[in-house]
């Protein structure tokens, strides 16, 4: 007993010395985000940089995607789930110096939840019926009717809290409550973070400074890895970069999870895609472990429905629609496509996106097997948010859905997928209203399968996440259950 | 010349109208609108909207012409949609590197072009090397020479940093930022100057004069610098000015080989957000930029050939 307590000692000595703080480190990332407030926009980059970084909710997802305090010490639901007390952490400071107390949360989710107010997702928030602060460190919610997502939504990015009255400002110099504060946003170069000395957790933050920067090549990143510009590539490594860089003692890869499903989106509202038989023909067709192996050289797992391995609740499908092209040909034929008549349609594919571009190549040439014609189309990002993402104008394309827990979007029908099922809303809104977690699992599961039967798109994979950084660089997230470049407990060995 | 001068600027005003217009009406028929480049995938309509009445996005084409219009004539550029900046600051922030980038690109490939040229004229072995050479660089595309110098110089070899400019304020570590975009520009661009002036060179030495010079026993060397190399260079400065013109936003590449925030990066950023305030602030300014270029070299066009006059 004595000696493991000797050994314990021992080994948290030395985990404290081998954390050193201080030093700079300096992240590459591949976009610019248009602005630096999650509620302004949807661009992930936003979150990658800030959240939990310099922009704090009330609750946030650790590495594993759990659900943990952030400036709520903690909560309790009313039994019927209508009621949320919320009891505030105490002595807490924002980046300007202003305390933070119940008032800058109600003034948030007052905000939030008034769709004039240009928050990018209101509907997170509309079941809020009141939002009250009963003393300056307690604030209760009272919901309309029971959501099994309330507590997940104040996790998100888009639940991050400023200062009360401050919205203008925060697009562009965003002030929050975490461990490092914004201090530039250099236009096409980076953004700059500083340790914030009032930080409410003692001890925390190890570095001393962060610099985010924007480069959108990735020979250009490794170069600069190379050379010592920048200590970590912070996602988004080429697979064949990563096998490189894991052979060099210099460097180590991370890889994990994200919660991005990369999906061949189908306009079930068109031909040819209307026809169950020929999309599930497509998914008869395509080898996804020869896509995983080939393409992504083993990175990444393939799945059978729009939800991702490391997500709760979450049901294996991959094998659903095994990789048979003589069942595939059958269905064709079915459905009145044969040698005479191939099936032929356009694959639009956003420039931006190099997982997603290759795959779709990879998956072309893979159709184009069992003689189905599938034109290859590169549009540059803007036009594909117009033309694909807003208008339903195309046929089939690419694109990783990264955002987490977003099955509901199959809820509507008028999105992009065209997806018109009065069943699965049903599903859906039985899901949310569903207060007991167990039963509400049960639910979610069933969505998942119904997508499949469906098959109202080609789930390809979950899209790995792949950084890579010199070996002295230590505590870096594995997984990102939200996109998160978490820096707080990331420090310099030497 | 006065006259010359007035006619200039009033061409150069109209070029300048001209420009940004076109790419207001041309913005206009691209698919995709900034609101949307705004807020990504996923934004809920109602946020669409306040965002569009924020940015002033709600009025007609013809009024937010009209307005950027009387704007413009005030010298206000106007902010930038995608950057929430006033556009002029960010044109400040990038023109000094990107001027930096085109003169010392340019001047490093005259500076290794005209020198190889005349060795090449004036030794006929050096000639067949050096055309080979230069053939062999304008066909090697910049971002593959610039990853090589990038590993070469910077990796392997670590005397110059891999990317990234830290601004004028320190002249040395400005410099030593530039030096590899800068060579990977200069050995690109060589070759075509490299071409031209022997090409031009060559035509020169077939001249009567240069026969008359020959014939009154003037040294070969001294017939190169002294009766062939001046109107030679007429051909060398209009391509300079053409490719200044081109460089200033036909850098990209080499941008974002070494990760520069330059004018290139800005306008093909500037593009891809539909941010109509910033790609016509961006658009007059270079517009303005190529006619200060191009009155340049028809100046030195005076200087270099005794026969042009300015009426």
């Amino acid at each position: 007993m004595r000696k493991r307590l000797q050994l314990f000692l021992l080994v948290s000595l030395g985990l404290a010395l081998a954390q050193p703080s201080g030093g700079e480190l300096r992240v590459a990332i591949l976009a610019e985000p248009p602005v630096l407030d999650p509620t302004a926009s949807t661009s992930q980059e936003i979150p990658r940089m800030l959240y939990d970084n310099v922009l704090q909710g009330l609750v946030k997802f650790n590495e594993k995607g759990e659900i943990v305090p952030a400036l709520a010490e903690r909560w309790q639901g009313s039994p019927s789930s209508l009621t949320w007390t919320f009891h505030l952490r105490r002595g807490v400071r924002f980046h300007n110096g202003a305390p933070f107390t119940a008032e800058d949360v109600v003034f948030k989710f007052n905000r939030a939840r008034d769709p004039k107010s240009g928050h990018t997702h209101p509907e997170y928030y509309q079941d809020i019926q009141s939002v009250e602060a009963k003393d300056p460190y307690t604030v209760v919610f009272r919901l309309r009717q029971p959501n099994q997502d309330f507590l997940f939504n104040l996790a998100r990015p888009d639940s991050v809290i400023g200062p009360k009255g401050r919205m203008e400002e925060q697009r562009t110099q965003p002030i929050g409550t975490g461990p490092f504060r914004f201090v530039a946003w250099e236009r096409g170069v980076g953004v700059r973070l500083e340790r914030f000395e009032g930080y409410y957790e003692p001890g925390l933050p190890y570095l001393d400074r962060v610099f985010f920067r924007f480069m959108p090549d990735p020979n250009a990143q490794l170069a600069a890895l190379r050379a010592g510009d920048i200590q970590v590539i912070g996602l988004g490594v080429s697979p064949e970069a990563a096998l490189v860089l894991q052979r060099d003692p210099n460097f180590k890869v991370v890889t994990g999870f994200t919660t991005t499903e990369i999906t061949v989106g189908m306009n079930n509202g068109r031909p040819p895609f209307n026809d169950l038989r020929v999309r599930r023909a497509i998914q008869h067709a395509v080898d996804k472990k020869a896509l995983v192996e080939g393409v992504m050289l083993g990175y990444g797992t393939p799945i059978g429905s729009h939800r991702s391995p490391g997500e709760s609740c979450y049901e294996d499908l991959s094998g659903y629609y095994p990789y048979d092209p003589a069942k595939a040909r059958a269905l064709l034929q079915e459905a009145g496509y044969g040698p005479n008549n191939p099936l032929r349609f356009t694959f639009t594919l956003a420039a931006p996106y190099p997982y997603e571009r290759r795959l779709g190549e990879a998956i072309a040439a893979q159709l184009s097997q069992i003689g189905i014609q599938a034109r290859l189309e590169v549009v540059e990002w803007a036009t594909w948010l117009s033309r694909v993402f807003r208008g339903a104008d195309y046929q089939m394309t690419i694109i990783g859905h990264s955002e987490p827990h977003d099955i509901g979007i199959y809820a509507n029908p008028n999105y992009y997928f065209r997806y018109d099922s009065l069943r699965f809303r049903e599903l859906y809104t039985r899901y949310l209203r569903t207060p007991d977690p167990k039963r509400a699992c049960e639910i979610m599961k069933e969505m998942q399968r119904l997508l499949a039967q469906d098959a109202v798109n080609l789930w390809v994979m979950n899209a790995p996440y792949i950084a890579a950084m010199r070996k002295e660089v230590v505590g870096w997230w594995q997984n990102q259950p939200t996109p998160s470049l978490n820096v707080t407990r990331v420090y310099l060995s030497r | 010349m006065r006259s010359f001068l007035l006619r200039r600027v009033l061409l150069a005003l109209a070029t300048l109208w001209l420009a940004s217009s076109l790419v207001f009406l041309f913005l206009l028929f691209l698919p995709g609108d900034p609101v949307q480049a705004i807020l990504g995938l996923e934004a809920s309509p109602a946020a669409r909207q306040a965002l569009e009445r924020a940015l002033g996005l709600d009025k007609p084409p013809w009024e937010r012409y009209a307005d950027w219009l009387t704007r413009t004539l005030r010298l206000d550029l106007g902010e930038s949609i995608r950057y929430g900046k006033p556009v002029g600051e960010l044109l400040e922030e990038r023109l000094p590197l990107t001027l930096g980038l085109v003169l010392l690109g340019l001047g490093g490939a005259l500076f290794l072009a005209l020198p190889l040229a005349l060795l090449a004229l004036r030794f006929p072995f050096w000639d067949l090397a050096l055309t080979g050479l230069m053939a062999l660089l304008q066909s090697v595309p910049t971002f593959f020479l610039g990853v090589v110098l990038l590993y070469a110089l910077a990796v392997h070899l670590p005397l110059f940093p891999a990317s990234g400019f830290p601004g004028f304020s320190n002249p040395w570590e400005a410099l030593r930022h530039l030096f590899l975009p800068a060579l990977t520009l200069a050995l690109s661009r060589a070759a075509i100057l490299f071409r031209m002036a022997r090409g031009s060179l060559l035509e020169v030495m077939g001249q009567d004069y240069i026969r008359t010079a020959r014939a009154k026993g003037v040294p070969e060397t001294w017939v190169l610098f002294k009766h062939a190399l001046k109107p030679a260079s007429l051909p060398l400065v209009t391509v300079l000015g053409l490719e200044g013109g081109f460089l200033l936003t036909g850098a990209v590449v080499v941008e974002v080989v070494f990760a520069l925030p330059g004018m290139g990066s800005l306008a093909l950023t500037a593009l891809e957000a539909r941010d109509y305030p910033l790609l016509q602030g961006l658009v007059l300014v270079m517009a303005a930029l190529i006619v200060l270029f191009n009155l340049l070299v028809d100046l030195l066009y005076g200087l270099l050939d005794p026969r042009v006059a300015y009426a």
